[in-house]
């Protein structure tokens, strides 16, 4: 991460003037954007990509995605984790060609190419390995592969692009205690490797040069007795700055809170069973599961209540926020326009074989979907962070930034 | 047995009926009808379930922390979670080697099952934002370690000794093999997608479906990663697990979950023993007036300096 991160870092450091005096010209102050406004982002993205299997709107929607991203994100380890959504994409398309091409399924008349068939025993269930390989039946795999990937891919964005821990102080009250939790595990996740070094120099001092299953005994066992020792001390610290109180709740709310979760779960379990079995009434499918989330997520926010804290410089849901969500929202409801206008084009047949086309609608999706990336504040970035050099004015007063200095380690944050 | 974290009935019972709606998808493709208007409910169920599960999730969690988790649980919690996640990228890129579940194993069986479920939940979701592994299938892994973590904290209390290790480590192998067909269970449809001979096949009887998944799982990861996962969990839980144990229960000790929290200064009537202990729905001291601090935020509080500049 480190390594990617000054490589790229390198190509920032140069530019003459400084990056902001240019987004200021353009009204606007790099600032990160409220994770949640990302996220609502890419899941419309999601949305819209799951509507349709044609391989050009979902290649333009990875293509937008991608480009949204490299020029929005910041300079966080996360954000350079889109990388890895892509990779991940092509190996799930891999994977279901190639699962085509060894367990057939997809028949199709224009065989490409004939392998040797495999007959496997009766326990596999009569299973044929290889076998003649149709175009088609590539082509499905290839377009059903290439949806999902698209989808994981906008997941991805989102990821690379929301701050998780920013996100984690967006949730509910009723979450609080278990974002609590997270954010002490990521917090402490470093302090281990300093203890892991600190123990191995003290073992070293004392001439135990093991290797091996009883060095990594010696060492593990007092990392985690040190890690367990350190939790006890941040429970003391934690009590001490008042953590933990709870709001005194009338029994009667909590009876409320507590009987709208139950009704609520209750509700799912029979609007999942509704939904997987098709002859009870379509009323019992899902519409009865989003009722009884509903209803229970309901009594979640209910139960937050009683949860008290105050937040420290909070996140702020502003125009640009709106903005960028809304795009999310627009390019899945143009997409669900374009399904319901032209369903031909949005899932091309395989076969007959047929070449895949662009739609107008298709494009303004894509249009809609790309435009964060201009739309959206720029990120901040370390690079822009570090403290300037002290420039001499010309006046011969030394000028400095004495705020930026403060934000140091946002990009940790 | 020490509880760090108190399971009211309530808690138990939206537990149960979260599980099974959970459990529902995961397992759907083995009961999805073969009629003609579901064919559409194929393609949308899996979605459906996608965005279900993580709020299923959520109010689990939010469930078992009502009423606030006593701080020193928390932070273990925190803390452990933190070992856990530094310890997953140790295994992950090499042939089935797990490293995560032994620990939660062995902290389950120590700090309890509300305790064990909240740890593999959270462990998961912070190694998932430390190596930036954050998709659709989080929720999945993180239900399916939390049950792992259920499980632990569910095993007979009075064991002691090498029976303990013996069937900590047996749970520990039954374990990785669940979690690895959980997981296939879930990729199984999005993986192999419709039309290939190991796909599910709507409206099959169940049995077949089942013997299409066992020819999958097997093919795909039940002898190399599943194996190599129970493998590494069973050898770690006894070469290091009695040592673990003891560091665990000589913290819990120490922690004191199960000491009644009383303030002698209070004035008025003091609070009986017990009632103040634990994490009940009950407020700890009902007697505090909520509203005379502010709650400052949590130790690390993530900040960022206004953009005003």
């Amino acid at each position: 991460m480190t390594d990617q991160a000054t490589a790229d870092g390198v190509g920032r450091q140069t530019p003459v003037t400084p990056p902001d005096s240019r987004s200021a010209r353009a009204g606007r102050l790099p600032r990160a954007l409220h994770p949640g406004a990302w996220w609502l982002w890419a899941l419309g993205l999601a949305t819209a990509a799951s509507h349709t299997t044609n391989p050009l709107p979902l290649a333009l929607l990875v293509a937008a995605a991608a480009l949204v991203v490299v020029r929005r994100r910041g300079d966080a380890p996360w954000a350079f984790a889109f990388r890895m959504y892509l990779i991940l994409g092509a190996v799930i398309v891999a994977m279901r060609v190639v699962f085509r091409l060894v367990f057939g399924g997809g028949q199709g008349d224009h065989v490409l190419l004939h392998l040797p068939e495999i007959p496997l025993p009766a326990w596999a269930a009569g299973i044929r390995l290889f076998g003649p390989v149709a175009a088609e039946q590539l082509l499905g795999g290839f377009y059903d592969g290439l949806r999902l990937a698209t989808m994981l891919i906008c997941l991805g964005a989102a990821n690379a692009l929301a701050n998780p821990k920013r996100l984690l102080k967006a949730v509910p009250g009723a979450l609080y205690a278990v974002s609590t939790a997270v954010v002490v595990a990521l917090s402490v996740a470093p302090q281990l490797v300093e203890s892991v070094l600190r123990v191995r120099r003290a073992r070293r001092l004392r001439g135990a040069a093991g290797q091996g299953l009883r060095a990594l005994r010696g060492i593990a066992l007092p990392v985690l007795a040190d890690a367990l020792d350190r939790s006890l001390a941040l429970a003391a610290a934690m009590d001490s700055r008042g953590y933990g109180r709870t709001a005194a709740i009338p029994a009667g709310q909590r009876a409320l809170t507590g009987g709208l979760v139950l009704a609520g779960l209750v509700g799912v379990c029979v609007g999942t069973y509704g939904l997987l079995d098709a002859t009870v009434p379509g009323y019992l499918g899902l519409p009865m599961l989003i009722v009884g989330l509903a209803t229970a997520v309901a009594g979640m926010l209910l139960a937050g209540r009683q949860v008290r804290r105050s937040r420290y410089r909070p996140d702020r849901w502003r125009i640009t926020e709106v903005v960028v969500a809304g795009c999310g929202v627009a390019t899945a409801v143009v997409m669900a326009v374009a399904g319901s206008v032209d369903p031909v084009r949005l899932y091309p047949p395989v076969s007959p074989l047929t070449w895949p086309e662009l739609t107008p609608l298709m494009l303004l999706v894509v249009a809609v979907a790309v435009a964060p990336a201009w739309l959206a504040s720029p990120p901040t970035l370390a690079a822009h962070r570090t403290p300037r050099p002290v420039l001499i004015a010309p006046n011969g007063t030394t000028r400095s930034s004495p705020k930026r200095d403060t934000s140091e380690s946002e990009a940790q944050r | 047995m020490t509880t760090a974290l108190r399971v009211a009935p309530r808690t138990a019972v939206v537990l149960v009926l979260a599980s099974v709606a959970a459990l529902a998808t995961f397992s759907w493709p083995f009961f999805v009808p073969a009629q003609p208007e579901s064919m559409a409910r194929t393609t949308e169920a899996p979605l459906v379930f996608v965005a279900v599960l993580p709020i299923l999730l959520a109010l689990v969690l939010a469930e078992l922390s009502s009423g606030g988790i006593d701080s020193k649980a928390l932070a273990m919690l925190g803390v452990l979670a933190a070992v856990n996640a530094a310890l997953r990228p140790l295994g992950a890129g090499t042939a089935g080697i797990e490293t995560v579940f032994f620990l939660l194993v062995l902290a389950g069986r120590v700090f309890g099952p509300g305790f064990g479920f909240l740890l593999g939940a959270i462990s998961l979701f912070a190694s998932a934002l430390l190596t930036a592994g954050v998709g659709p299938w989080l929720p999945f892994q993180m239900l399916a370690a939390a049950w792992i973590g259920l499980g632990a904290g569910l095993l007979p209390a009075r064991l002691r000794g090498r029976a303990e290790i013996a069937v900590l480590a047996c749970y520990g192998a039954i374990a990785a093999y669940g979690y690895g067909l959980l997981m296939n269970l879930w990729f199984w449809p999005f993986g192999v997608g419709a039309d290939t001979q190991l796909s599910y096949v709507a409206g099959a009887p169940v049995l077949d479906n089942l013997h299409r998944f066992a020819v999958f799982t097997a093919v795909t990861s039940t002898f190399g990663w599943d194996t190599g996962r129970a493998i590494t969990t069973v050898m770690a839980i006894v070469l290091v697990g009695p040592a673990v144990l003891a560091a665990l229960r000589r913290a819990a000790r120490r922690a004191a979950f199960d000491a009644p929290v009383t303030f002698a200064t209070t004035p008025g009537p003091a609070i009986p023993p017990g009632q103040g202990s634990g994490l009940g729905v009950r407020p700890r001291n009902p007697r505090r007036r909520p509203d005379a601090e502010e709650s400052p935020p949590p130790p690390s509080p993530g900040w960022r300096p206004t953009t005003k500049i």
